[in-house]
This record gives structure tokens, sequence and C-alpha cells, in this order.
């Protein structure tokens, strides 16, 4: 648990742990996107107001712009429009042409506006549709003018003869007189095509009298024919309305439709005469190439009128997409497939499909125009709650004479700044997750191979001393110039000292022996001479004793270089196919001869059991273990020799009953020079390298010796594990 | 006439220990501390049998770079190499150079003057006929005992004195075991017990040189080496 643990925080996860300090970074972009949209808005508010109150000043101290229309009642539909022209028109070119771009304001009349009058008491739907007319209103230079395009398919004119003026087609003129006290009408019915003749009428269009100041021309065209007209503004009272009278029958000349710009002809419900405010249109739609929505309304709260759309308005121009041929497949995937649904999990991506259930009416309310109308200037945001759609309103107040006249109203969704923001967010995030996925794989890559080479390193460390402690390997020292390669060069210095120091430790003994050979020769030689010539009796006892002490020295130095000349011999030695058994069993008959103080128990399979080995060595290997088991054995007890196969190994066990060994010398003992052996116990030269040879055979066997005490504690048992013989 | 022998040895105490020794029993000794001396006196005169250590001074292998020289002076010329160097390598390396022996200086002084002795003997016999008391036959073995020489199926093995009487303590009584430790008595060498298993394998090698079927000395694991007749 705790090693897993270990794993889990290893440098990469910590570097991997850090590096993920670096999502501070988006964070701080969003953060920073957040606070630009913000100042945006407020840039976007400044300017939507700037705009409201560019519009606004222009508008200032103009209030004949804001003239009549608006401060009457709301408009009937028999008003009349009386806009204002800038230029002289001709009245007798027989066109239309001079009226120019006026004639947009020109207002249809058909069936819809079929008047009843005493002329015509019965309708006669049939003939409905016979006649209809579009006119147009216009103010001059102190006379109103006015043209009527009639749609007729029969022209009937006045009889040359008739006196009465109403027994063909013609246009009435109504109008309420000058102080409001009655109504006048004005027939024009030609006798042709010709500059009109009006007659003041009775009501029941008797007493024709001629009106001059009325003046005009009736031409044809081909549907019909185009009446244009002037008439001087001192005549018009408050209200004036026009109908066209429509004779079909030639014979009877009675009406058969009428069509009227109003309803009833009373001097309450005559159409009013309104100067409407192109003027205002002018210079709105002066500054209509801006992104807004413009309304003007007036003091009430009516919109008098709209420049532009709502879902149109978004107040930014956006960058265009890229082209086609930048596109590129693979980002496009990704982009449509993997990163865009996961931004619209968390950016609102605004849509113009909505709905501005504020403007669907004529009035406008809101609490930026109610402040504007009070003479505050003000901007509002407003959300709309079915698309999640932001508005942004900007009122500012039109004065005139220190009065309120109206407001300008400056409309725009948020929706541009909205896409704007996410379009930021999205290349935010784009370049972040690009950038923090490189970083982190570098990091991780990084922190691998860093980890990577110390654990390498760290594995060879290991791998350099055995569980005994000896220098087995060398570091092999790594060429990077880092403090990784640092470590490991001073690593392998180390270790090749440590291994110079344990070489120099391991050959002591032969070298120690070597070098003493040489003066135990000399001693050994002069002793010799001195005994071949000495003759005294006395001395020669001492001679003897001097040259047994030599012997004695010389088997040590024997024994000493035995170590190191096995490892000689072993290194060019053969191995080969021996059976284990048959060799165990030739010693085990030897030393009964050799020992025959000790009792030897056997326990051999009944198979053979084969190795790769040198029977030579296998035996002196079974000597040292025997000779230790007979030392350390207890007079009379048996010393047991074992031998089987545990699945593709060969086991052999010696075990003697004697004192157990100490936990510390257990793998100790198989070291050179090593010896557990109590000082009494040495009746002849000892110097621990006994085991010390049956571990260097038995690892040239490519096996392992291990001591353990018996279970009993009444002994130990040596086991000696060797790889079978492989085909 | 007495027999000359030469001693090659840097260190002086043991060289004229040996020296002494082998005058006292009637030989003529010279000395010699380096190979330079010892082969200017060579080139003069050719001692009877030649002494030789390994390591001369300075020179490491001085000594088996004069047993050559000595060699192709003369054939027959006995070489004992006599060294502190008691690995198989070097032994291997000496025996092939030519020397007739090589021997530790553990050896006592009277198994070194029996070898010289035997060896002199050897050299003196060459020429003579065989005495029949002195041969022993064993199978397809014949072991000349005064003249040290071997036979195996009629022709000659060579092998050095030591290994002569490990052959001849063995094959005296076929079938008995000999251990280690008779081994070493009876070719007068003390050495432990490896040095003996790579002496019985030297001489098995060449025995094989002359019969590849040679397979009549016997390891008894645990006790030691047996001479088996070969079968008929």
């Amino acid at each position: 648990m705790k090693f897993l643990f270990k794993k889990l925080f290893g440098i990469r996860f910590k570097l991997v742990f850090l590096s993920s300090f670096l999502l501070v970074i988006p964070w701080l972009g969003y953060l920073y996107i957040l606070e630009m949209e913000e100042y945006l808005q407020l840039g976007q508010e400044q300017t939507v107001l700037g705009t409201a109150q560019a519009l606004a000043t222009a508008l200032n101290e103009r209030p004949e712009l804001f003239n009549e229309g608006s401060y009457s009642p709301a408009r009937r539909a028999e008003d009349l429009y009386v806009y204002p022209i800038f230029s002289a028109l001709e009245l007798d070119d027989g066109s239309l042409v001079d009226w120019g771009a006026y004639q947009q304001y020109e207002v249809s009349y058909d069936s819809q506006n079929y008047l009843r009058t005493s002329l015509n008491p019965a309708r006669h739907y049939l003939n409905d549709d016979s006649v209809s007319f579009k006119n147009m209103v216009g103010e001059y230079d102190g006379s109103l003018y006015a043209y009527f395009k009639v749609y007729d398919d029969k022209i009937i004119y006045r009889d040359r003869e008739a006196l009465s003026v109403h027994r063909s087609d013609f246009l009435q003129i109504t109008m309420l007189d000058i102080d409001g006290s009655g109504i006048t009408k004005y027939v024009i019915a030609p006798y042709g095509p010709e500059p009109i003749y009006p007659f003041e009428v009775e009501d029941d269009y008797s007493n024709p009298a001629f009106e001059g100041r009325i003046t005009g021309l009736w031409y044809e065209t081909s549907t019909g024919y185009d009446i244009e007209l002037q008439i001087p503004m001192q005549m018009l009272g408050d209200r004036l309305g026009f109908t066209i009278f429509d004779v079909d029958d030639l014979i009877e000349r009675s009406v058969s439709t009428v069509v009227a710009t109003y309803k009833v002809a009373d001097a309450e419900r005559l159409g009013s005469l309104r100067l409407p405010t192109p003027e205002i249109d002018r210079i709105v739609a002066g500054m209509n190439h801006n992104n807004s929505r413009i309304q003007v309304v007036d003091f009430s709260g009516r919109v008098l009128l709209t420049v532009g759309d709502i879902q149109s308005a978004t107040g930014l121009q956006l960058a265009k997409a890229t082209s086609d041929n930048e596109r590129n497949e693979y980002w496009e995937f990704l982009q449509n497939q993997i990163l865009s649904p996961l931004y619209d999990r968390f950016l609102v991506q605004p849509s113009n499909d909505f709905i501005d259930e504020l403007y669907s009416d004529v009035t406008r309310e809101g609490e930026h125009i109610n402040s504007a109308l009070m003479g505050a200037p003000l901007t509002q945001f407003r959300t709309l709650t079915d698309t999640q759609t932001r508005i942004l309103g900007a009122a500012y107040p039109i004065f005139s004479e220190g009065d309120v006249m109206g407001a300008v109203v400056v409309d725009q969704n948020m929706n541009g700044l909205r896409t704007f923001r996410n379009q930021a967010l999205e290349q935010l995030f784009n370049t972040m997750l690009a950038v923090m996925l490189i970083i982190a794989l570098g990091l991780f890559f990084f922190a691998s191979r860093i980890s990577s080479r110390i654990r390498f390193l760290r594995n060879q460390a290991e791998g350099i001393i055995d569980e005994v402690g000896r220098v087995k390997n060398t570091i092999i020292p790594s060429k990077s110039s880092d403090e990784l390669g640092d470590l490991s060069r001073s690593f392998s210095s180390i270790v090749e000292r440590l291994t110079q120091y344990t070489n120099y430790l391991e050959n002591m003994s032969s070298r120690l022996s070597h070098e003493l050979r040489t003066p135990v020769t000399v001693v050994r030689s002069s002793l010799e001479n001195l005994g071949l010539n000495e003759t005294n009796e006395g001395s020669k006892v001492y001679l003897e004793r001097a040259e047994e002490g030599i012997s004695r020295l010389n088997l040590i130095l024997t024994h000493m270089s035995e170590a190191t000349r096995l490892e000689q011999m072993l290194q060019t030695s053969e191995k080969e196919r021996i059976e284990l058994r048959e060799v165990v069993n030739g010693c085990v008959e030897g030393y009964k001869l050799a020992y025959t103080s000790n009792v030897f128990e056997t326990d051999f399979p009944q198979y053979p059991i084969y190795i790769t080995g040198v029977p030579e060595y296998i035996a002196q290997l079974l000597d040292k273990l025997v000779a230790n088991a007979v030392e350390f054995s207890r007079e009379q007890q048996p010393i047991k020799v074992y031998c089987r196969t545990l699945r593709d190994h060969a086991i052999l066990k010696v075990s003697n009953a004697g004192p157990f060994l100490p936990e510390e010398m257990k793998e100790r003992i198989f070291d050179s020079m090593i010896s557990v052996r109590s000082q009494e116990r040495q009746k002849q030269p000892h110097l621990g390298m006994g085991l010390h040879i049956a571990r260097l055979i038995t690892e040239f066997h490519g096996g392992q010796i291990r001591a353990e005490n018996r279970k009993d504690r009444e002994g130990v048992i040596i086991t000696v594990v060797i790889p079978l013989y492989y085909d | 006439m007495s027999r000359r022998i030469a001693i090659v040895e840097d260190e002086a105490a043991i060289r004229e220990n040996y020296a002494d020794v082998l005058r006292k029993q009637g030989y003529e000794v010279q000395t010699y501390s380096n190979r330079q001396d010892a082969m200017s006196a060579f080139d003069l005169r050719l001692p009877n049998l030649a002494i030789i250590d390994i390591g001369l001074e300075s020179e490491i292998d001085g000594g088996f770079t004069l047993c050559q020289a000595l060699r192709s002076l003369s054939d027959t010329l006995p070489i004992i190499f006599l060294t502190a160097r008691d690995n198989d390598f070097d032994t291997v390396s000496g025996l092939r150079m030519g020397a007739d022996d090589y021997l530790t200086k553990d050896i006592s002084l009277p198994h070194l003057s029996a070898r010289i002795a035997a060896l002199f003997r050897r050299s003196e016999v060459i020429d003579q006929p065989t005495f029949p008391e002195n041969l022993v036959a064993r199978g397809q073995l014949r072991l000349d005992i005064g003249r040290l020489t071997v036979q195996w199926k009629e022709e000659a093995v060579p092998l050095t004195v030591t290994e002569f009487w490990m052959i001849h303590a063995l094959a005296k009584f076929t079938g008995h075991v000999k251990s280690r430790q008779i081994l070493m008595q009876e070719s007068k060498i003390f050495v432990d017990g490896s040095t003996i298993t790579s002496h019985i394998k030297r001489i098995r090698k060449k025995f094989m040189q002359v019969d590849s079927e040679f397979d009549c000395i016997e390891t008894v694991y645990g006790m030691g080496y047996r001479w088996n007749l070969e079968p008929e």
C-alpha cells in the first residue's frame, strides 16, 4: 500500500500536478475576456448613447419637426400627411415626373375607402373595383399641392351642354372652413383633359360658383387620369378630404362608385391635415449606417419613426469567417465534433431569432424612455426571456425651448458582442488547450525521462552489490552533462574504487600467501640446511619444532591461496553432463572411511539426477560441506546427506547436529576468511575458506548456497541448489 | 667429474641455501640472480641441470624466457622450475616451455634432491639397455622405474618426474584407490588436493594424446583415484 502510494507520487505525477497550476492561465484569460466584454459593453453603451445624443442634438430646438401630427391625438386613417416639398412643381406639364421622390409618400385608396353619398345611395358592389386612386399631398411656398392617380376603366366627361357638375367623373374637395364654422365643397368636373375649373357647390351640388384660387391640370393616362392641383394654404382649415366620383354610364350619367379619403363628411370626422416629419426621417436616415435601430418617440411615447430592425442591430461588425481554402479538414472536425459541443455547454450562443415584445406596439415604454422623457438620458439593458438575448437601449431627450419634445431611442442587441466574446473565448481556449497539451506532454515526457533515468541508475546501483555485499557489477557512466549524468559518473567512480578495494581484499589472502612464501622458503631451507649439519641432539628437538611450525605455516599459505587457485581453474573448466547422485554417493562412501568417528545417513532418490558441472568440483564442494559438518557435529550424531530434485533444480543438503548459526552469520559464513569457530575448536589452522570455496563452486554451477538452522534448533543445514541438466 | 647445476634465483637466501645443500651432495653449483647473467654463462657452457625461478628481479616471466632459450640450446638438458607461483596456469605454461618439472617452493630440500637425482639418473640411463627388474607392466602400461619413462601401447608418454611417480603409485597396485594424500607423498610434493586433481587431469590428457580411448585412471569421488586395468 505504501509502495503504491509512493509510486503514485513519483516525479512524473508531481511535475504534472505542478503543471496543473498552468490552468490558472486560461482562467485569467477568461476573466480578462469577461472584463473586456464589460469594457466593450460600456463602450457600446457610450456609443449607443452617443448616437442617441447626436440625433437628439440634431433634433433639438426644432419643434416644427414634431408639429401638429405629434401634438394631436393619434393619426386616423382619414388624416392626410402634408409633406414639405423643397422644389417648385410644374402643374401643367401633364406628368408626375416632377414629383420625383415625393411619390413614395403617396397613399392608395380603393374599394376599402368606398363612401356612400347622396349621389350613390345604393352600393354598386359590382363596380367597386372600377375606380381607385393614389394621392399625395405636399406643401410648398404657402400652397398645398396634391396629385391624384386615378385608375378608371371608363372616363365620362361632363356634357358641354349640362349645367350640373355632378353627372360625370369628378373630384370633390371637402374642407373645413378656415374659421372651423362649416364645410365647403369644391367640384372639379372637366369637359375633357384640360386645366381644372373648380366650382364651389352647395351640399346638393347646386349653384356651382367658379373658384379661381384652386388651379391645376386634368390629363388622361393609360389607366385612367391624373389630376394635379394647387390650393393656397389660406383657404384651408384644419381638415380636408378628397373624393373621386365615378360615372360609368354615358347615357344615364348616374354615379356608380365613390372613393374618398375620409369616412364621414362632417366637421368632426373629416381627415385632419398633418405635417409629417420627413426632416427627422432624413436626419435619422443619415445616421442609419451604424448597426442600430433608431426610433424617435414623442413625449407621449408614441413612435414617430423607426429606422433599422433590432434583429440585425448587432452593434459590432464581426470578422468574416475564414475563406474555404484556408480551412483544415481535421481542424474543422475537431472544432465541430469536440470543441464546439464542449464550449456550447458553458457559453451561451446568441440567436438572432427573437421577438422584441416591447417593440411590437406603436407606443414604447421602458425605464430609459420614461427617464428620457423626464429629461434625463439613460441606457438600459434588457434580457429577452425566451432567447437570452440582451438588448441595449439608450434614450436621449429632445429639447425645444426647455421642454422635452420627445426622445431618440437607440437599440442594439448584444449578440454581436456576445458572439465576439464567445469567439475570443473559443480562440483563447483553443490556444490554451494546445499550449497546455504541449506543455503537459512535454513535462510528462521530461519527467518520464528523468524518472526513467533515475530508475535506471537506481537499478544499476542496486545491481552493483549482491545480497551479501559483494560488488558484482559496475555502473556504466552516463555521457550526459546534467546532474544525473554527474551522479551516474560519481557512482561509477565510487563503484570502481569500491571494486578495486574489494578486489584488493579478496586477493589479499592470495597475495599474502604468495608474498609470504618466499620468506617461508628462506626459513625452511635454512632450517633444513641447519638440520643437515646439526648433530647436537639437544638442538635437533628445536629444529624439528621449527620445521613443524614452518609446515603449518605452509599449510596456512596453501589454504589461503586455495580459493584464488580454484577461481583460476574454474575459469578454464569445461562443464559436462554428470549424474549428481552417483558423485555424491561415491563421496559419502569415501567419507565413511575417512571420518570413522562420525555416522553418515544418506537420503537419495531412486532416479538419477543429471546436472551440468564438473564432478571433481562437486566432490570438492561436498568435501568442504562434509568437513564443515564433521567439525561442528556432536559426537555420535549422524551427518545427513540429502539429495533430490525440486522442479528444475537439484537440491543437495548436508545437515549436522551441533551448535546453531547466529542469524547475522547466515550469509557471511560463505565469505572469504569468515569463520564462526570458537578459539578452543581450532585444533588446526582454519582460515574460513572452506565454505567460501563451496560457494565459488556452487556459483560456478549456476546455483545458490545457503545455511539455515534446523527447525529443531539442534543443528545446521547447508543447502545447495543447482539447476538440472537441460538438453 | 661432478655434475654442474645452475640455480637462477633472485632471492639470495634461498639461492644460497639450495646451493649449499646441493654442494654438500657433491654437485658443482653455479648461482645466478638474473636472466642476463645466466644466459651469458650458459652461452659459454651449459650446465647439466638448471633450476629456474619464474620471476627474476625485474622480469616477471624471465624464467619462462630463460627456459625457452635453454631448451633451444639443448633438448635434453633437465630443467626444473622452482617457484612460489602455484597456480595452474603457470604450471601448464612452464611445462609447455619444455621444463622437466614444475615445483613450488613448498618442496622440502630432501624432496628436491631426490628429484634432481632422479632426473640425472634418467638422463644417464637414457642410452643404456633396460634392466628387466626395473620394468613394471600393467596391461598396456609399461613403467621403467630406472629411466622414469612410461609407455602406453608401446608408445612413450612424456611425463614429468612428479607425474611419473603418481602413475607409479597408482599402477603399482591396480584397482586400489589411492587418496590424494598418498599420491602427494609418493610423488614427493606437498600441495593441496586441487593441485593433485589438476595433475591427474594433465596425466590423463597426456595419455589421451597417445590413445584417445584411454580411460584407466578412475576418479573415486571423495576418496581418490584408481588405476583400472583395461578390459581384455
